[in-house]
C-alpha cells in the first residue's frame, strides 16, 4: 500500500467514524453527560433530566424546551437520539426562545407515527417547511445520528450519515424571514407521558470561529449576513486581520467595504484604555505585518492610520 | 474713503496695513460700485446651484467666478447663471486656488462635500476673502479650531449656511427659552428619524471623464472611484462626512446652542450601527447622550417618548422645571400649566430678526461685524457632533475636558479629533 493510499484510507476512516470524537476536528461537546450546565429551561422542566449520561425526557406531557445558553449562527451540529415506541421530539435551530416558532425552525425527530406522517413532517424534515427527499430510518428503540449544517442560508440535514433535506432559505418562502442566528433547543417528549426520548453525544463545530469561513460572508449582499459576518470577524480579532486586509485591497467594493468596517472596529476595540495589553499588542503586530507586506499603497496608508489610532 | 477702491481690496489692504495699491472697480448694475460685492461660488452640485440662485437675486452682488471639479456641474451652473443674469461674464474654474488668486473677488461661497469645507475656507481667509460656507462647518474637530484661528488672524467674515437659523421661529424659540418661563431647562432631546442608507454594492469603475476624482477627494484618502462615494451620497461615508446625523445636527442642535449656550461638556456616549445593506459606513442609526454642565442633551433616531413627539421627523424637545417646548424648523408647542400653547404673549420680542441668511451675511461683509451663524458660534455648536461620532466609532463612552478640548485618558479618541490630509492638503 502506498503512503498516499494509507493517508486516504485514514481520512475515510476518520470521516465515517462519527462516534470517534478525536476524529472530529473543531467540534466541541455541548453536553457533559453529568448535568445541564450550559443549558437553560424555559417554563417547567416537565420530565427533562440527565440519566445514564443522556438527556432524558419522559413521564410527563412535556413538549418543553431545553435551550443552549449561547447563540450560534453558522455551525455543524451532531447528536444522537433514541425514541420510545411512539415518541415525538425535535431540535430547534436559530431560535429566540420568546418567539421560538417565528424566529427559527424545527428539525423533526419522530417515531413512525399513527397516523402516518408525510415527508414534510417526518424525521429529518424542517417541520412544516421543507420535506425530506430521502426518507430516513425512523425505527424506535435504537440510536440514530443527526447532523444539521447551518451554513448561512443553506441548511443541510443528514440522518445516519445520509443527507435527507437541503434548503436554501432564500428559496423557501416560509424560511425567508427566519433568523440567521439563535439558540439551539431540544424539545421534550410531547406525545404522551408513557413515551420517552434520549439525546447523547451532542457536539458542535462553530463555523464562526473559523476565519476562512467567516471571511466568505463579506461577499454576500444580504444585510443580515453582512451584519453577522462583521460580528464574527470582530470577535476573531487579530487572527482574521490578514484576511481582512486581502479583502480591503480587492478591487471589488463588496467584500472591501465590509472588511474595512470590521478592521476598523477590531482596532477601535483594541484601542480602548481598558483593553488588555496583550490584545492590543496582537492587533498591532497583525496590522504591522500587513503594512509591511501589502502591495497596495491605499491599504498601507490605511493601516498606517489605524496603527496611529493604536498609538503604534 | 476713495470711492474707486473696491470694497474687498480696501478692506484687505486696510487690515494688512498696506494701502499703497488701489484697484479700479468695474461699474455695473444698480448699486454703487463701492457697495457691490464680488462673489465666487465653489462647489456647484445641488446646494451650490442654490447658492448661485440666492446670491444672483441680490442687486449688489456680482458673480465673477464659478468653480467645480466636475465639468458637468460647472457647465450646468454656467447655463443657470446665463438665465439669471444674461449679462454675466463669470469665468469657470476647475481649481479653486485659481479663484482665490483673483484680487477682485470679495466673497467665496463653498458648497463642496464636507471634507473640503475647512481647507477652502481657510485658504480663502488667507487670500483675503469672506466666506459663506455650507454646513457642517468641518469634517473633524481640529479643523474647526484651525478655521477659527485662521479667521481671527485674517479678520474675515464667515457665515455657516444654516439658513433655518434665520427664520422667525428659531428667533422666537430663543426668546421663549431665555425668558425663564419654562423654568430651568435641564434636558434637551433631539431626533431625526431618517437613517443613513447603505447604498447597495455598486462596483468601482473609472471616474467620468468630466470629473477630477483626485481633486474631488482632496484631503481624503485615495480610493478607487465609486459613484456612490461621489456626488450627493458622499455624505454616507465616514471618509467624507457623518451621514444623516452630521447632515441634520447643524440645523436642529443650532436651536439648543443658540438658546442655552451649553458649556462644560463632560461626557459623550454613543450607540449605533452602520447600515449593512451597502458599502456606505456612516451610522445607519445613532443615539448619543451628552452631559453638559447642568444640561443633558440626547440625540436619537426614533422620536423620544415625550408629548407631541410622535410623527415628527426632526425636532427638539426642551424640558424645563416649569414646562416644556417642542420645536421643529417652523413650528413650536409649549406645554405649561396644563395648557398647550404656541406662544407666551408676555415674553417680549428682544432679538432682531434676520433679513434672510444670505442677506445677513452680505450686510456683515459690508459692516465688518460677524453675522448670526458666525464661526465662533457655529464651532461650539459643531464640536459635539464630531465628538459623538468618535464615541460611535470607538464604541465607548468618552470623558471630555472642555477647557482643553481633549478627551480624558483616551489617546485613541484624541487621535480621531483630527485627520491628516492627503498630500498636498495636509493643513489644518
Amino acid at each position: 500500500m502506498s503512503k498516499s493510499l494509507v493517508c486516504f484510507s485514514l481520512a475515510l476512516t476518520l470521516l465515517f467514524a462519527s462516534n470517534g470524537k478525536a476524529a472530529e476536528k473543531g467540534f466541541v461537546s455541548l453536553f457533559n453527560g453529568k448535568d445541564l450546565s450550559s443549558w437553560q429551561f424555559r417554563g417547567q422542566p416537565a420530565g427533562l433530566r440527565v440519566e445514564e449520561g443522556c438527556i432524558y425526557s419522559g413521564g410527563a406531557d412535556g413538549g418543553d424546551l431545553l435551550w443552549t445558553e449561547k447563540e450560534y449562527g453558522n455551525y455543524i451540529l451532531r447528536l444522537e437520539w433514541m425514541l420510545s415506541g411512539v415518541g415525538n421530539s425535535g431540535v430547534l435551530i436559530r431560535c429566540t426562545p420568546d418567539s421560538a416558532w417565528d424566529s427559527g425552525f424545527e428539525v423533526q425527530l419522530l417515531a413512525p407515527w399513527t397516523p402516518w406522517r408525510d415527508d414534510l413532517h417526518c424525521t429529518g424534515s424542517i417541520y412544516g417547511y421543507v420535506a425530506v427527499t430521502n426518507r430516513p430510518d425512523e425505527t424506535t428503540g435504537r440510536w440514530h445520528q443527526l447532523e444539521v449544517v447551518c451554513d448561512r442560508k443553506q441548511i443541510i440535514i443528514a440522518v445516519n450519515g445520509e443527507t435527507c433535506t437541503w434548503a436554501d432559505m432564500d428559496r423557501v418562502e416560509s424560511l425567508r424571514g427566519k433568523h440567521l442566528r439563535g439558540r439551539i433547543g431540544l424539545q421534550g417528549n410531547h406525545s404522551d407521558p408513557q413515551q420517552w426520548l434520549k439525546f447523547r453525544n451532542l457536539r458542535l463545530r462553530d463555523l464562526d470561529l473559523d476565519p476562512d469561513y467567516v471571511i466568505r460572508g463579506f461577499r454576500d449582499t444580504d444585510p443580515r449576513i453582512q451584519r453577522d459576518t462583521h460580528g464574527a470577524a470582530v470577535k476573531l480579532g487579530d487572527t482574521i486581520v490578514p484576511r481582512l486586509c486581502s479583502l480591503i485591497a480587492e478591487e471589488d467594493s463588496l467584500p472591501s467595504a465590509g472588511a474595512r468596517k470590521a478592521l476598523f472596529e477590531i482596532a477601535a476595540l483594541a484601542s480602548a484604555p481598558d483593553a488588555p495589553k496583550a490584545l492590543r499588542d496582537k492587533v498591532v503586530q497583525a496590522l504591522k505585518d500587513q503594512a509591511g507586506s501589502s502591495g497596495s499603497e491605499t491599504l498601507r496608508t490605511y493601516l498606517g492610520w489605524l496603527l496611529g489610532l493604536l498609538g503604534a | 474713503m476713495d470711492r474707486k477702491v473696491s470694497r474687498r481690496s480696501f478692506l484687505h489692504q486696510a487690515s494688512a496695513g498696506a494701502l499703497g495699491l488701489t484697484l479700479l472697480s468695474r461699474s455695473r448694475g444698480a448699486a454703487a460700485p463701492s457697495d457691490r460685492i464680488t462673489v465666487a461660488h465653489i462647489g456647484l452640485g445641488g446646494m451650490g446651484r442654490n447658492h448661485l440662485s440666492w446670491f444672483a437675486a441680490f442687486p449688489d452682488v456680482e458673480i465673477a467666478a464659478l468653480c467645480d471639479v466636475d465639468r458637468e456641474h460647472l457647465e450646468q451652473a454656467q447655463t443657470e447663471l446665463k438665465k439669471l443674469r444674461p449679462e454675466s461674464r463669470a469665468q469657470g474654474y476647475a481649481d479653486f486656488r485659481k479663484v482665490l488668486e483673483r484680487q477682485d473677488i470679495d466673497v467665496v461661497t463653498c458648497a463642496t462635500p464636507d471634507h473640503w469645507h475647512s481647507r477652502i475656507a481657510m485658504l480663502a481667509f488667507e487670500a483675503g476673502k469672506d466666506v459663506y460656507g455650507e454646513k457642517p462647518l468641518s469634517y473633524c474637530a481640529a479643523e474647526g479650531r484651525a478655521m477659527l484661528e485662521s479667521q481671527r488672524r485674517t479678520k474675515r467674515i464667515f457665515q455657516l449656511g444654516t439658513q433655518i437659523h434665520a427664520g422667525d421661529n428659531y428667533h422666537r424659540v430663543v426668546e421663549l427659552l431665555r425668558s425663564g418661563a419654562l423654568g430651568e431647562i435641564h434636558t434637551v432631546r433631539l431626533w431625526m428619524t431618517s437613517r443613513s442608507p447603505g447604498l447597495g454594492f455598486p462596483a468601482n469603475r473609472n471616474p467620468p471623464e468630466a470629473l477630477d476624482w483626485d481633486m474631488w477627494l482632496g484631503p481624503a484618502p485615495m480610493v478607487p472611484y465609486n459613484p456612490a462615494r461621489c456626488h450627493f451620497s458622499y455624505r454616507y461615508f465616514l471618509d467624507y462626512s457623518g451621514g444623516v446625523f452630521q447632515d441634520f445636527w447643524c440645523h436642529i442642535a443650532d436651536i439648543v446652542f443658540w438658546a442655552l449656550e451649553p458649556r462644560g461638556l463632560k461626557s459623550i456616549e454613543a450607540r449605533g450601527e452602520p447600515p449593512w445593506d451597502g458599502i456606505a459606513d456612516a451610522p445607519g442609526w445613532i443615539e448619543v447622550d451628552y452631559e453638559f454642565e447642568g444640561l443633558k442633551l440626547h440625540w436619537t433616531t426614533v422620536p423620544p417618548a415625550v408629548p407631541g413627539a410622535e410623527g415628527k421627523n426632526l425636532a427638539a424637545f426642551f424640558e424645563g422645571t416649569e414646562g416644556t417646548l417642542l420645536c421643529t424648523y417652523d413650528t413650536r408647542e409649549i406645554r405649561l400649566g396644563g395648557q398647550v400653547l404656541q406662544d407666551l404673549d408676555h415674553v417680549p420680542k428682544s432679538i432682531p430678526r434676520s433679513p434672510g441668511h444670505q442677506r445677513n451675511f452680505l450686510d456683515s461683509v459690508k459692516s465688518r461685524s460677524q453675522p448670526e451663524s458666525n464661526l465662533e458660534y457655529v464651532r461650539q455648536m459643531t464640536l459635539p457632533l464630531h465628538l459623538g461620532l468618535i464615541s460611535y466609532r470607538l464604541r465607548r463612552k468618552l470623558a471630555w475636558d472642555s477647557a482643553n478640548e481633549r478627551f480624558i485618558g483616551d489617546p485613541a479618541a484624541d487621535y480621531l479629533l483630527s485627520r491628516p490630509g492627503r498630500s498636498p492638503w495636509n493643513i489644518g
